[in-house]
């Protein structure tokens, strides 16, 4: 075991940490905006679909990443335009509309990859770097978490943003009322369906942020399907967080490291079933939040639609 | 007379009995001759993936050509709940319906149950029912024996990875085989052995994470298994160096990605699904569906290793040298199924 303890190997195991953390953290803290104001956003996985589609497509055309991005993430806004329209507009089923949405961004991401990619297979290399000065000369880690894409920063310091967005501004205040009690809200002259509105559509840009993140830098190609229930377990990550950004920030590199913790105990040889491994991530980080995260708290009114004059 | 007559009573008794076994039998097998006009085949990604699901349904559309059945294929159900698509195929007059996943096995035994359409399936040897239900667990062990050979001749750091997205018993067989192959060759070769996930075909981002480290804890040599996850470990083996600073070389299984292949696709171990599908399809007709395994072997090509530009003629010569061993029977592969066995084979593993 001792020959594994290089550097190299170390080091790609924290950049695989990393790579499968960033998708979970974008997604899930887009679900908790959205759970915020009151909407239960189901769909995202549909949306991590979407962005992954979009994302790759764009930046395979382009040979920019960051315009892959930005059509990644507009994908996945544009697949929560549904979600505004028939759960914050006319009130429907949060739940069927969000796995309606799933569905449809399985089938239609699947459909577009079969007459565009399904022969061809192209892939992207590897995405440009940012070092941090001082940081990513360090053995092990610096190359791993301070030589990383500028994406990467940006998504370790969004949970400090929105933390600072929730209690300092306006446009917190509101998402909080939306979801705690739409109607008083709405009885201060603020629009509810506006604010929820905005909340869903952030959640879907940050959603297919995600999914464009693993399509281009963690798979560097697109697949039917490659999402496989990551929108899900950011769902999990945000209820779980209940309503606070750092929850999410640590639950999705706790998860991305338990994922590297099994290829090092397997890569390590410990003999142990593989499946009791693979079962570690989701144990880890169920367990660290349930423990930890109890107290916080979840809106009154999360999953309900707001019709105005109703009690 | 007596004698004579208790002789033919015992010889009427026999008859009646055999008789009786062979009504029973053939009750009990359920198995009958059937009409075979057409051949349905789904899959949970598109046949287009130079892998599983392309070779299977190219060979059910070969078998449908072969035979004039009319052919149905329905691609990309993904890995979900394919009852329905079952049932509606089965409305349109499928005759037989192969379900090409191991996620597939228990829906299909059900719906053939409830439509009495017969249904192939993987992975699922224990679901056999005659005359509705096979199993088509394929072993492509000896393929991978030889992959191995060539992984321990063409291995510059001394150490070879095997990374799966899954572990059913065909791969299982395959690593299994691969690790007898790199043993045989050069005992002093280590086999790094990781699972990407417990079902994680189509994890493309989990296939290239898990191969990188394999890269990087020192194997030059990958060969890898999977589906959609392939295509992830082929970019991490085109975007990483190995340990020693040169290239990694990528061994696939059961298609042919050469025609997308960006230089580091040394082989793949193909499989041919022809044989096995028009098994399945002259079992329908003689009544004998569902009643025996189905098989791939090295000695009819249905397994056979793919011959690229990047494997030296030397290698080659002594790959195919041992082919001929294995066919001839002086060279035995051990069939190993399980994941448990698969894992002791492993030098990771075994340096504990």
């Amino acid at each position: 075991m001792e020959h594994l303890l290089t550097a190299a190997f170390l080091g790609s195991l924290l950049l695989g940490a990393v790579t499968a953390g960033v998708p979970l953290l974008l997604a899930g803290l887009g679900e908790q905006i959205s759970e915020k104001a009151g909407v239960l956003n189901i769909g995202l996985e549909g949306m991590m679909l979407f962005g992954a589609y979009f994302g790759f497509a764009v930046a395979y055309q382009s040979g920019s990443f960051a315009l892959g991005f930005l059509a990644g993430g507009a994908a996945g806004a544009v697949a929560a335009l549904v979600m505004v329209l028939l759960c914050v507009r006319l009130g429907m089923n949060q739940i069927v509309v969000g796995i309606a949405i799933t569905l449809a961004g399985e089938g239609l991401t699947a459909l577009l990859h079969y007459f565009t990619f399904a022969r061809s297979y192209p892939r992207l290399d590897k995405i440009g770097t940012l070092a941090v000065p001082g940081l990513s000369g360090l053995p092990v880690v610096g190359d791993a978490l301070f030589n990383r894409s500028l994406l990467v920063y940006l998504a370790v310091l969004l949970p400090f943003a929105l933390i600072w967005v929730f209690r300092r501004t306006q446009f917190g205040l509101n998402l909080q009322a939306a979801g705690d009690k739409p109607a008083a809200l709405d009885a201060a002259g603020v629009s509810v369906m506006g604010t929820r509105a905005a909340a869903v559509l952030l959640t879907g840009f940050l959603g297919g942020l995600g999914g464009a993140y693993l399509s281009t830098v963690g798979g560097g190609l697109f697949l039917p399907f490659m999402t496989g229930g990551a929108g899900f377990i950011s769902i999990v990550l945000a209820m779980l967080a209940r309503g606070k950004p750092l929850w999410v920030l640590f639950g999705a590199f706790l998860f991305g490291a338990s994922l590297s913790l099994t290829t090092a105990m397997q890569v390590a040889g410990i003999d142990v079933p593989t499946d009791v491994i693979q079962m570690l991530p989701f144990a880890m980080v169920i367990l660290v939040l349930v423990v930890f995260g109890r107290h916080s708290y979840l809106p009154p009114a999360l999953g309900l639609p707001y019709h105005r004059g109703e009690r | 007379m007596g004698a004579a007559r208790a002789r033919w009573g015992v010889a009427a008794a026999a008859l009646a009995v055999m008789a009786g076994a062979a009504m029973a039998g053939s009750f009990a097998l359920g198995a009958q001759a059937a009409e075979v006009k057409s051949i349905a085949v789904l899959t949970p990604e598109q046949g287009t993936d130079y892998g599983w699901n392309q070779q299977g349904v190219d060979a059910a559309k070969a078998v449908a050509e072969k035979y004039g059945l009319k052919f149905m294929p329905a691609e990309g159900l993904g890995y979900g709940d394919v009852r329905p698509t079952l049932r509606e195929l089965s409305e349109e007059g499928a005759s037989l319906m192969i379900a090409h996943a191991s996620g597939y096995n228990t829906a299909a035994p059900e719906i053939a149950a409830e439509t009495k359409t017969p249904v192939a399936i993987v992975d699922r040897p224990d679901a056999m029912k005659p005359g509705l239900v096979a199993d088509y667990t394929l072993y492509a062990h000896e393929g991978a024996y030889l992959a191995g050979e060539m992984a321990a001749l063409m291995t510059r750091t001394g150490t070879v990875g095997i990374v799966v997205s899954g572990e059913p018993p065909s791969w299982n067989a395959q690593s299994a085989g691969f690790a007898q192959g790199v043993k045989a060759t050069n005992p002093k070769v280590k086999i790094v052995y990781a699972v990407i996930g417990p079902a994680a075909y189509s994890d493309a981002a989990g296939g290239r994470r898990v191969t990188e480290s394999v890269i990087s804890a020192g194997a030059d040599v990958i060969l890898g298994q999977g589906n959609g996850s392939s295509f992830g470990m082929i970019e991490a083996v085109e975007t990483t160096k190995a340990t020693d600073g040169g290239d990694v070389w990528f061994i696939d299984v059961i298609g042919d990605k050469s025609s997308i292949d960006k230089g580091h696709l040394l082989s793949s171990v193909m499989w041919n699904m022809v044989p096995v599908y028009s098994a399945m399809v002259e079992d329908l007709k003689a009544g004998t569906f569902g009643t025996k395994r189905y098989r791939i072997q090295l000695a009819d090509d249905s397994v056979k290793l793919l011959k690229t530009k990047h494997i030296p003629a030397d290698v080659w010569k002594t790959v195919m040298a041992t082919r001929d061993k294995i066919v001839d029977g002086s060279v035995k592969v051990d069939l190993v199924t399980d994941a448990e066995g698969v894992r002791k084979m492993m030098s990771s593993v075994a340096a504990k």
